[in-house]
Protein backbone atom coordinates (compact mmCIF):
# COMPACT_ATOMS: atom_id res chain seq x y z
CA UNK A 1 0.00 0.00 0.00
CA UNK A 2 0.96 3.84 -0.50
CA UNK A 3 3.62 4.00 2.73
CA UNK A 4 3.28 7.92 2.59
CA UNK A 5 -0.34 8.30 3.96
CA UNK A 6 -0.18 5.24 6.25
CA UNK A 7 2.37 7.33 8.10
CA UNK A 8 0.76 10.30 8.11
CA UNK A 9 -2.04 8.97 9.74
CA UNK A 10 0.07 8.06 12.42
CA UNK A 11 2.04 11.37 12.85
CA UNK A 12 2.11 12.96 16.26
CA UNK A 13 1.20 16.20 14.00
CA UNK A 14 -1.69 14.88 12.76
CA UNK A 15 -4.66 16.51 14.48
CA UNK A 16 -2.92 19.94 14.22
CA UNK A 17 -5.19 22.46 12.13
CA UNK A 18 -4.65 21.48 8.28
CA UNK A 19 -5.03 24.79 7.31
CA UNK A 20 -2.05 25.54 9.34
CA UNK A 21 0.03 23.04 8.03
CA UNK A 22 -0.63 24.04 4.29
CA UNK A 23 -0.06 27.37 4.89
CA UNK A 24 3.32 26.73 6.44
CA UNK A 25 4.44 23.85 3.94
CA UNK A 26 3.44 25.81 0.68
CA UNK A 27 4.36 29.29 2.03
CA UNK A 28 8.17 27.79 2.90
CA UNK A 29 8.05 26.20 -0.46
CA UNK A 30 7.46 29.52 -2.27
CA UNK A 31 9.99 31.44 -0.34
CA UNK A 32 12.58 28.77 -1.16
CA UNK A 33 11.50 28.37 -4.75
CA UNK A 34 11.56 31.74 -5.14
CA UNK A 35 14.81 32.83 -3.36
CA UNK A 36 17.09 29.91 -5.08
CA UNK A 37 20.13 30.40 -2.57
CA UNK A 38 21.77 27.91 -0.90
CA UNK A 39 21.26 28.96 2.31
CA UNK A 40 18.16 29.44 2.67
CA UNK A 41 17.46 25.66 1.00
CA UNK A 42 19.45 24.65 3.87
CA UNK A 43 17.76 26.36 6.67
CA UNK A 44 14.46 24.86 5.36
CA UNK A 45 15.77 21.26 5.02
CA UNK A 46 16.68 21.61 8.33
CA UNK A 47 13.10 23.17 9.77
CA UNK A 48 11.33 21.25 7.98
CA UNK A 49 13.40 17.55 8.49
CA UNK A 50 12.92 18.84 12.39
CA UNK A 51 9.25 19.34 12.81
CA UNK A 52 8.80 16.10 10.77
CA UNK A 53 11.06 13.78 12.55
CA UNK A 54 11.11 15.25 16.22
CA UNK A 55 7.33 16.88 16.30
CA UNK A 56 5.98 14.67 13.88
CA UNK A 57 7.71 11.39 14.97
CA UNK A 58 8.73 9.82 11.61
CA UNK A 59 11.52 7.42 12.25
CA UNK A 60 14.02 9.13 11.02
CA UNK A 61 15.77 6.01 8.86
CA UNK A 62 12.18 6.39 7.30
CA UNK A 63 12.48 9.96 6.20
CA UNK A 64 16.37 9.87 5.16
CA UNK A 65 15.38 7.23 2.67
CA UNK A 66 12.21 9.16 1.55
CA UNK A 67 14.35 12.03 0.95
CA UNK A 68 16.74 10.14 -1.42
CA UNK A 69 13.68 8.67 -3.37
CA UNK A 70 14.05 11.40 -6.01
CA UNK A 71 17.92 10.54 -6.15
CA UNK A 72 17.68 9.26 -9.79
CA UNK A 73 16.18 12.29 -11.29
CA UNK A 74 18.83 14.80 -9.49
CA UNK A 75 21.50 12.70 -10.71
CA UNK A 76 20.48 12.45 -14.40
CA UNK A 77 19.60 16.34 -14.34
CA UNK A 78 22.46 16.97 -12.61
CA UNK A 79 24.63 15.70 -15.15
CA UNK A 80 23.35 17.75 -17.52
CA UNK A 81 23.55 20.72 -15.95
CA UNK A 82 26.94 20.38 -14.46
CA UNK A 83 29.32 18.81 -17.64
CA UNK A 84 29.34 20.48 -21.07
CA UNK A 85 31.29 19.00 -23.67
CA UNK A 86 33.62 22.23 -25.27
CA UNK A 87 36.84 22.72 -27.44
CA UNK A 88 38.06 24.42 -24.12
CA UNK A 89 38.80 23.08 -20.93
CA UNK A 90 36.92 25.29 -17.89
CA UNK A 91 38.47 26.18 -14.69
CA UNK A 92 37.17 23.31 -12.46
CA UNK A 93 38.01 19.92 -14.36
CA UNK A 94 38.24 18.71 -17.82
CA UNK A 95 38.74 15.21 -19.20
CA UNK A 96 39.75 15.21 -22.87
CA UNK A 97 37.81 12.82 -25.25
CA UNK A 98 39.66 12.42 -28.54
CA UNK A 99 39.42 16.64 -29.84
CA UNK A 100 37.22 17.54 -27.00
CA UNK A 101 36.44 17.90 -23.32
CA UNK A 102 34.19 17.22 -20.63
CA UNK A 103 34.50 19.42 -18.56
CA UNK A 104 33.00 22.27 -15.43
CA UNK A 105 33.35 25.59 -14.34
CA UNK A 106 33.05 26.33 -11.03
CA UNK A 107 29.74 28.57 -11.84
CA UNK A 108 28.12 25.17 -13.18
CA UNK A 109 29.39 23.34 -9.91
CA UNK A 110 27.95 26.11 -7.55
CA UNK A 111 24.58 26.44 -9.90
CA UNK A 112 24.13 22.39 -9.80
CA UNK A 113 24.65 22.67 -5.67
CA UNK A 114 22.29 25.23 -5.33
CA UNK A 115 20.07 23.23 -7.76
CA UNK A 116 20.36 19.81 -5.56
CA UNK A 117 20.09 22.02 -2.32
CA UNK A 118 16.73 24.08 -3.27
CA UNK A 119 15.11 21.08 -5.12
CA UNK A 120 15.70 18.60 -1.76
CA UNK A 121 14.35 21.71 0.35
CA UNK A 122 11.17 21.73 -2.06
CA UNK A 123 10.94 18.31 -1.30
CA UNK A 124 11.07 18.47 2.44
CA UNK A 125 8.46 21.01 2.50
CA UNK A 126 6.08 18.71 0.72
CA UNK A 127 6.94 15.93 3.12
CA UNK A 128 6.16 17.96 5.81
CA UNK A 129 3.06 18.48 4.91
CA UNK A 130 1.99 15.15 3.21
CA UNK A 131 3.43 13.02 6.28
CA UNK A 132 1.18 15.33 8.69
CA UNK A 133 -1.26 15.78 6.62
CA UNK A 134 -4.61 12.99 5.41
CA UNK A 135 -5.58 13.84 1.70
CA UNK A 136 -8.75 14.62 2.73
CA UNK A 137 -8.04 17.26 5.38
CA UNK A 138 -6.41 18.91 2.38
CA UNK A 139 -9.02 18.85 0.07
CA UNK A 140 -10.91 20.28 3.04
CA UNK A 141 -8.38 22.93 2.81
CA UNK A 142 -8.54 23.49 -0.58
CA UNK A 143 -12.22 23.96 -0.14
CA UNK A 144 -11.93 26.34 2.03
CA UNK A 145 -9.84 28.54 -0.68
CA UNK A 146 -12.66 27.92 -3.21
CA UNK A 147 -11.90 25.08 -5.23
CA UNK A 148 -14.48 24.16 -7.42
CA UNK A 149 -16.75 21.66 -6.08
CA UNK A 150 -16.51 19.49 -8.75
CA UNK A 151 -12.98 19.34 -8.62
CA UNK A 152 -12.85 18.50 -5.06
CA UNK A 153 -15.90 16.36 -5.25
CA UNK A 154 -13.54 13.95 -8.36
CA UNK A 155 -10.74 14.22 -5.93
CA UNK A 156 -12.57 12.75 -3.20
CA UNK A 157 -14.16 9.75 -5.28
CA UNK A 158 -10.53 9.39 -6.87
CA UNK A 159 -8.74 8.80 -3.41
CA UNK A 160 -11.14 6.87 -2.22
CA UNK A 161 -10.77 4.75 -5.64
CA UNK A 162 -6.82 4.82 -5.66
CA UNK A 163 -7.25 2.10 -2.52
CA UNK A 164 -9.99 -0.27 -3.90
CA UNK A 165 -8.09 -0.67 -6.69
CA UNK A 166 -4.70 -0.69 -5.42
CA UNK A 167 -5.68 -3.54 -3.66
CA UNK A 168 -7.25 -5.49 -6.43
CA UNK A 169 -4.39 -5.42 -8.31
CA UNK A 170 -2.22 -6.33 -5.64
CA UNK A 171 -4.18 -9.74 -5.28
CA UNK A 172 -4.57 -10.13 -9.26
CA UNK A 173 -0.86 -9.75 -9.08
CA UNK A 174 -0.12 -12.01 -6.51
CA UNK A 175 -2.26 -15.23 -7.85
CA UNK A 176 -0.43 -14.31 -11.37
CA UNK A 177 2.92 -14.84 -9.44
CA UNK A 178 1.03 -18.00 -7.61
CA UNK A 179 0.59 -19.23 -11.45
CA UNK A 180 3.93 -18.15 -12.47
CA UNK A 181 2.88 -15.82 -14.37
CA UNK A 182 6.38 -13.78 -13.77
CA UNK A 183 7.91 -16.84 -15.01
CA UNK A 184 9.91 -15.02 -17.82
CA UNK A 185 9.84 -11.30 -19.27
CA UNK A 186 7.34 -12.32 -22.07
CA UNK A 187 5.01 -13.88 -19.93
CA UNK A 188 5.42 -11.00 -16.88
CA UNK A 189 3.97 -8.52 -20.11
CA UNK A 190 1.31 -10.36 -20.71
CA UNK A 191 0.56 -10.99 -17.03
CA UNK A 192 1.11 -6.94 -16.71
CA UNK A 193 -1.47 -6.54 -19.69
CA UNK A 194 -3.83 -8.82 -18.29
CA UNK A 195 -3.87 -7.41 -15.17
CA UNK A 196 -4.63 -3.77 -16.72
CA UNK A 197 -7.38 -4.96 -18.69
CA UNK A 198 -9.45 -7.07 -15.77
CA UNK A 199 -8.49 -3.92 -13.52
CA UNK A 200 -10.33 -1.56 -15.89
CA UNK A 201 -13.08 -3.83 -16.29
CA UNK A 202 -13.19 -4.26 -12.18
CA UNK A 203 -13.11 -0.53 -12.00
CA UNK A 204 -16.21 0.11 -14.41
CA UNK A 205 -18.21 -2.38 -13.07
CA UNK A 206 -17.52 -1.10 -9.16
CA UNK A 207 -18.03 2.86 -10.49
CA UNK A 208 -21.96 1.40 -11.58
CA UNK A 209 -22.63 -0.67 -8.07
CA UNK A 210 -21.28 2.47 -6.67
CA UNK A 211 -23.26 4.64 -7.69
CA UNK A 212 -26.07 2.66 -7.01
CA UNK A 213 -25.19 2.44 -3.92
CA UNK A 214 -24.66 6.52 -3.43
CA UNK A 215 -28.00 7.44 -4.83
CA UNK A 216 -29.72 4.63 -2.90
CA UNK A 217 -28.51 6.90 0.22
CA UNK A 218 -30.27 10.08 -1.66
CA UNK A 219 -26.61 11.12 -3.47
CA UNK A 220 -27.47 14.52 -4.83
CA UNK A 221 -24.69 15.52 -6.78
CA UNK A 222 -22.54 16.34 -3.26
CA UNK A 223 -21.01 14.33 -1.01
CA UNK A 224 -21.41 15.05 2.45
CA UNK A 225 -18.54 14.17 4.84
CA UNK A 226 -18.36 16.25 8.46
CA UNK A 227 -14.76 17.37 9.04
CA UNK A 228 -12.86 16.92 12.09
CA UNK A 229 -12.71 20.71 13.48
CA UNK A 230 -9.42 20.99 15.18
CA UNK A 231 -9.77 24.73 15.90
CA UNK A 232 -5.97 26.91 14.88
CA UNK A 233 -4.02 27.67 18.35
CA UNK A 234 -2.76 30.93 18.24
CA UNK A 235 0.71 30.03 19.34
CA UNK A 236 1.22 27.74 16.08
CA UNK A 237 -0.06 30.72 13.84
CA UNK A 238 2.61 32.97 15.92
CA UNK A 239 5.67 30.64 15.33
CA UNK A 240 4.63 30.29 11.28
CA UNK A 241 4.03 33.89 10.68
CA UNK A 242 7.63 34.75 12.47
CA UNK A 243 9.66 31.83 11.05
CA UNK A 244 8.12 32.63 7.44
CA UNK A 245 8.65 36.77 7.83
CA UNK A 246 12.14 35.77 9.22
CA UNK A 247 12.72 33.40 6.57
CA UNK A 248 12.06 36.03 3.89
CA UNK A 249 13.84 38.79 5.54
CA UNK A 250 16.52 36.93 5.61
CA UNK A 251 16.27 35.34 1.68
CA UNK A 252 15.54 39.06 0.55
CA UNK A 253 19.11 40.12 2.63
CA UNK A 254 20.98 37.43 0.75
CA UNK A 255 19.57 38.05 -2.71
CA UNK A 256 19.84 41.80 -3.11
CA UNK A 257 22.22 43.00 -0.46
CA UNK A 258 24.99 40.61 -0.36
CA UNK B 1 19.85 -21.64 -28.20
CA UNK B 2 18.47 -21.07 -31.72
CA UNK B 3 18.98 -17.56 -33.07
CA UNK B 4 15.84 -16.10 -32.23
CA UNK B 5 16.67 -16.79 -28.36
CA UNK B 6 20.02 -15.41 -28.67
CA UNK B 7 18.74 -12.30 -30.42
CA UNK B 8 16.21 -11.88 -27.66
CA UNK B 9 19.06 -12.66 -24.63
CA UNK B 10 20.88 -9.89 -27.01
CA UNK B 11 17.82 -7.41 -26.74
CA UNK B 12 17.30 -8.36 -23.31
CA UNK B 13 20.76 -7.86 -21.57
CA UNK B 14 21.15 -4.22 -23.69
CA UNK B 15 17.75 -3.30 -22.35
CA UNK B 16 19.21 -4.47 -18.54
CA UNK B 17 22.41 -2.47 -18.84
CA UNK B 18 20.61 0.42 -19.85
CA UNK B 19 18.22 -0.07 -16.79
CA UNK B 20 20.50 -1.23 -14.22
CA UNK B 21 22.53 1.72 -14.48
CA UNK B 22 19.61 4.24 -12.74
CA UNK B 23 17.68 2.09 -9.86
CA UNK B 24 14.15 4.10 -10.12
CA UNK B 25 13.22 5.12 -13.51
CA UNK B 26 9.47 6.45 -13.31
CA UNK B 27 7.87 8.50 -16.18
CA UNK B 28 9.72 11.92 -15.98
CA UNK B 29 8.48 13.76 -13.46
CA UNK B 30 10.32 17.25 -12.89
CA UNK B 31 11.03 17.26 -8.71
CA UNK B 32 9.77 19.88 -6.75
CA UNK B 33 11.87 22.96 -6.42
CA UNK B 34 13.34 22.13 -9.56
CA UNK B 35 11.99 24.86 -11.78
CA UNK B 36 12.73 28.78 -10.58
CA UNK B 37 9.28 30.61 -9.61
CA UNK B 38 8.59 32.24 -12.66
CA UNK B 39 8.70 29.06 -14.87
CA UNK B 40 6.28 27.78 -12.55
CA UNK B 41 4.04 30.12 -12.69
CA UNK B 42 4.20 30.75 -16.54
CA UNK B 43 3.34 26.70 -17.05
CA UNK B 44 0.70 27.00 -15.40
CA UNK B 45 -0.66 29.79 -17.11
CA UNK B 46 -0.30 27.49 -20.21
CA UNK B 47 -2.15 24.84 -18.79
CA UNK B 48 -5.55 26.47 -17.71
CA UNK B 49 -6.98 27.09 -21.01
CA UNK B 50 -6.89 23.42 -21.46
CA UNK B 51 -7.68 22.60 -18.10
CA UNK B 52 -11.05 25.12 -18.41
CA UNK B 53 -11.42 23.02 -21.53
CA UNK B 54 -11.75 19.75 -19.92
CA UNK B 55 -13.18 21.23 -16.77
CA UNK B 56 -16.15 22.17 -19.04
CA UNK B 57 -16.46 19.19 -21.02
CA UNK B 58 -16.40 17.27 -17.91
CA UNK B 59 -19.68 19.64 -16.14
CA UNK B 60 -21.12 19.23 -19.38
CA UNK B 61 -21.00 15.58 -19.49
CA UNK B 62 -22.01 15.16 -15.54
CA UNK B 63 -25.28 17.52 -15.62
CA UNK B 64 -26.17 15.26 -18.39
CA UNK B 65 -25.57 12.41 -16.93
CA UNK B 66 -24.90 12.26 -13.68
CA UNK B 67 -24.22 8.52 -12.92
CA UNK B 68 -21.26 9.39 -15.15
CA UNK B 69 -19.75 10.85 -12.09
CA UNK B 70 -18.07 7.34 -10.57
CA UNK B 71 -17.15 5.93 -14.22
CA UNK B 72 -14.60 9.51 -14.21
CA UNK B 73 -13.25 8.82 -11.04
CA UNK B 74 -12.70 5.10 -10.98
CA UNK B 75 -10.55 5.77 -14.75
CA UNK B 76 -8.76 8.23 -12.46
CA UNK B 77 -8.03 6.22 -9.84
CA UNK B 78 -6.93 3.68 -12.56
CA UNK B 79 -4.85 6.04 -14.81
CA UNK B 80 -3.11 6.56 -10.99
CA UNK B 81 -2.74 2.91 -9.99
CA UNK B 82 -1.64 1.73 -13.75
CA UNK B 83 1.35 4.54 -13.22
CA UNK B 84 1.80 3.53 -9.60
CA UNK B 85 2.44 -0.43 -10.02
CA UNK B 86 5.91 -1.35 -11.23
CA UNK B 87 5.78 -2.84 -14.76
CA UNK B 88 8.43 -5.72 -15.02
CA UNK B 89 11.60 -4.58 -16.38
CA UNK B 90 14.27 -7.04 -17.53
CA UNK B 91 16.99 -6.07 -14.58
CA UNK B 92 14.49 -6.12 -11.70
CA UNK B 93 14.77 -2.43 -11.26
CA UNK B 94 11.36 -0.67 -10.23
CA UNK B 95 10.35 1.30 -13.64
CA UNK B 96 6.42 2.25 -14.42
CA UNK B 97 3.89 3.55 -17.09
CA UNK B 98 2.77 7.35 -17.54
CA UNK B 99 -0.58 5.69 -18.24
CA UNK B 100 -1.48 9.44 -19.72
CA UNK B 101 -1.60 7.68 -23.46
CA UNK B 102 -3.67 4.48 -22.23
CA UNK B 103 -6.01 7.00 -20.67
CA UNK B 104 -5.91 9.45 -23.75
CA UNK B 105 -7.20 6.46 -25.90
CA UNK B 106 -10.09 5.21 -23.55
CA UNK B 107 -10.73 8.40 -22.44
CA UNK B 108 -10.44 11.31 -25.10
CA UNK B 109 -7.81 13.96 -24.30
CA UNK B 110 -9.82 16.67 -22.76
CA UNK B 111 -11.29 14.86 -19.81
CA UNK B 112 -7.58 13.33 -19.33
CA UNK B 113 -6.61 17.18 -18.61
CA UNK B 114 -8.25 16.64 -15.42
CA UNK B 115 -8.03 13.53 -14.10
CA UNK B 116 -4.14 13.87 -15.08
CA UNK B 117 -4.60 17.03 -13.00
CA UNK B 118 -5.49 15.12 -9.79
CA UNK B 119 -3.36 12.47 -10.52
CA UNK B 120 -0.41 14.32 -10.66
CA UNK B 121 -1.31 16.35 -7.39
CA UNK B 122 -2.12 12.75 -5.22
CA UNK B 123 1.38 11.42 -6.79
CA UNK B 124 2.94 14.60 -5.72
CA UNK B 125 1.07 13.84 -2.14
CA UNK B 126 1.59 10.39 -1.54
CA UNK B 127 4.17 8.70 -4.12
CA UNK B 128 6.86 12.15 -4.26
CA UNK B 129 6.63 11.82 -8.00
CA UNK B 130 6.41 15.57 -9.24
CA UNK B 131 6.09 18.29 -6.93
CA UNK B 132 3.46 21.08 -6.18
CA UNK B 133 5.33 23.23 -7.30
CA UNK B 134 6.26 22.24 -10.61
CA UNK B 135 2.70 20.50 -11.07
CA UNK B 136 1.72 23.49 -13.45
CA UNK B 137 5.12 22.10 -15.80
CA UNK B 138 4.16 17.95 -15.22
CA UNK B 139 0.67 19.18 -16.22
CA UNK B 140 1.84 20.60 -19.69
CA UNK B 141 4.29 17.92 -20.59
CA UNK B 142 2.41 14.69 -18.79
CA UNK B 143 -1.77 15.67 -19.08
CA UNK B 144 -1.73 18.23 -21.93
CA UNK B 145 0.95 17.28 -24.35
CA UNK B 146 1.73 13.80 -24.20
CA UNK B 147 -2.27 12.76 -24.79
CA UNK B 148 -3.57 14.64 -27.43
CA UNK B 149 -0.48 13.69 -29.06
CA UNK B 150 -1.23 10.09 -28.09
CA UNK B 151 -5.23 10.74 -29.52
CA UNK B 152 -4.06 12.94 -32.83
CA UNK B 153 -2.36 9.23 -33.47
CA UNK B 154 -4.27 7.08 -32.37
CA UNK B 155 -7.51 8.97 -34.65
CA UNK B 156 -5.00 9.44 -37.25
CA UNK B 157 -4.14 5.38 -37.90
CA UNK B 158 -7.63 4.53 -37.12
CA UNK B 159 -8.85 7.07 -40.08
CA UNK B 160 -5.88 5.81 -41.97
CA UNK B 161 -6.86 2.37 -41.59
CA UNK B 162 -3.59 1.28 -40.49
CA UNK B 163 -3.69 -2.30 -37.86
CA UNK B 164 -5.29 -1.37 -34.96
CA UNK B 165 -2.44 -2.58 -32.91
CA UNK B 166 0.16 -0.92 -34.66
CA UNK B 167 -1.81 2.43 -34.11
CA UNK B 168 -2.08 2.03 -30.62
CA UNK B 169 1.68 1.32 -30.41
CA UNK B 170 2.70 4.25 -32.50
CA UNK B 171 -0.17 6.26 -29.92
CA UNK B 172 1.14 4.84 -26.73
CA UNK B 173 5.13 5.67 -27.51
CA UNK B 174 4.94 8.84 -29.54
CA UNK B 175 2.75 10.52 -26.27
CA UNK B 176 5.60 9.02 -23.97
CA UNK B 177 8.01 10.37 -26.05
CA UNK B 178 6.47 13.97 -26.59
CA UNK B 179 6.42 14.15 -23.16
CA UNK B 180 9.56 13.41 -22.49
CA UNK B 181 11.28 15.88 -25.12
CA UNK B 182 8.80 18.39 -23.61
CA UNK B 183 9.76 17.90 -20.49
CA UNK B 184 13.89 18.28 -21.95
CA UNK B 185 12.65 21.53 -22.84
CA UNK B 186 11.08 22.95 -19.95
CA UNK B 187 14.28 21.84 -18.17
CA UNK B 188 16.45 23.22 -20.98
CA UNK B 189 14.17 26.90 -20.36
CA UNK B 190 14.90 27.08 -16.81
CA UNK B 191 18.64 25.98 -16.74
CA UNK B 192 21.15 26.89 -19.70
CA UNK B 193 23.48 28.91 -17.67
CA UNK B 194 26.23 28.53 -19.66
CA UNK B 195 24.78 27.38 -23.28
CA UNK B 196 22.29 27.93 -25.30
CA UNK B 197 18.93 26.65 -25.61
CA UNK B 198 19.79 24.51 -27.83
CA UNK B 199 22.86 23.10 -26.28
CA UNK B 200 20.65 22.56 -22.72
CA UNK B 201 18.03 20.41 -24.73
CA UNK B 202 20.29 17.93 -26.34
CA UNK B 203 22.30 17.44 -23.26
CA UNK B 204 18.87 17.03 -21.02
CA UNK B 205 17.69 15.02 -23.82
CA UNK B 206 20.54 12.61 -24.18
CA UNK B 207 20.99 12.33 -20.71
CA UNK B 208 17.39 10.85 -20.05
CA UNK B 209 17.42 8.92 -23.53
CA UNK B 210 18.57 5.34 -21.95
CA UNK B 211 15.89 5.41 -19.44
CA UNK B 212 12.91 7.03 -21.16
CA UNK B 213 13.46 5.32 -24.44
CA UNK B 214 12.81 1.78 -23.34
CA UNK B 215 9.92 2.75 -20.82
CA UNK B 216 8.13 4.20 -23.92
CA UNK B 217 8.88 0.96 -25.88
CA UNK B 218 7.59 -1.49 -22.95
CA UNK B 219 4.86 1.45 -22.07
CA UNK B 220 3.44 1.10 -25.77
CA UNK B 221 3.33 -2.54 -26.09
CA UNK B 222 1.65 -2.73 -22.31
CA UNK B 223 -0.58 -0.28 -23.89
CA UNK B 224 -1.59 -2.51 -27.00
CA UNK B 225 -1.60 -5.59 -24.71
CA UNK B 226 -4.43 -3.71 -22.01
CA UNK B 227 -6.67 -2.30 -24.85
CA UNK B 228 -6.60 -5.63 -26.67
CA UNK B 229 -7.36 -7.28 -23.45
CA UNK B 230 -10.25 -4.77 -22.91
CA UNK B 231 -11.56 -5.68 -26.67
CA UNK B 232 -11.80 -8.77 -25.75
CA UNK B 233 -13.70 -9.18 -22.26
CA UNK B 234 -14.60 -5.76 -21.39
CA UNK B 235 -17.21 -4.67 -24.85
CA UNK B 236 -20.08 -3.47 -22.48
CA UNK B 237 -17.54 -1.52 -20.61
CA UNK B 238 -15.71 0.40 -23.32
CA UNK B 239 -19.87 1.15 -24.67
CA UNK B 240 -19.85 2.75 -20.92
CA UNK B 241 -16.55 4.84 -21.62
CA UNK B 242 -17.48 5.87 -25.37
CA UNK B 243 -20.67 7.00 -23.77
CA UNK B 244 -18.54 9.60 -21.89
CA UNK B 245 -16.79 10.77 -25.11
CA UNK B 246 -20.07 10.84 -26.85
CA UNK B 247 -21.24 13.26 -24.30
CA UNK B 248 -18.65 15.79 -25.15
Amino acid sequence: MITIDKLCYHSKLRYENAGEKFAFAVITLCICVMSRSIAVACIVLAATGILSVWKGGIPVVRYLRFLTLPLAFLFLSTIAIMFHIKKTPLDLFAIPVGGWYITTSMDSFLYALQLILTALAGVSCLYFLSFSTPVPDILHVLRRLHCPGLLIELMLLIYRFIFILLDTASAISTAQSCRLGNRDYRTSLKSFGLLGSVLMIRAVSRSGKLYDAMEARCYDGRIQVLPENHPPKKKVILWIVLFDTALLLFAIWRKFLV
Amino acid sequence: MSKQQKRILALSAALALSFGIVPNVSAMHIMEGYLPGGFCIAWGILCVPFLAAGFFSIRKTLQEHRSLITLLAMSGAFIFVISSLKIPSVSGSCSHMTGTGLGAILFGPSAVSILGLIVLLFQALLLAHGGLTTIGANTFSMAVAGPFVSFGIYTLCKKSGMNRRAGIFLAALAGDLFTYCVTALQMALAHHADTTIGGALAKFLVVFAPTQIPLAVIEGILTVLIVMGLETYAKPELKAIGFIKEGK
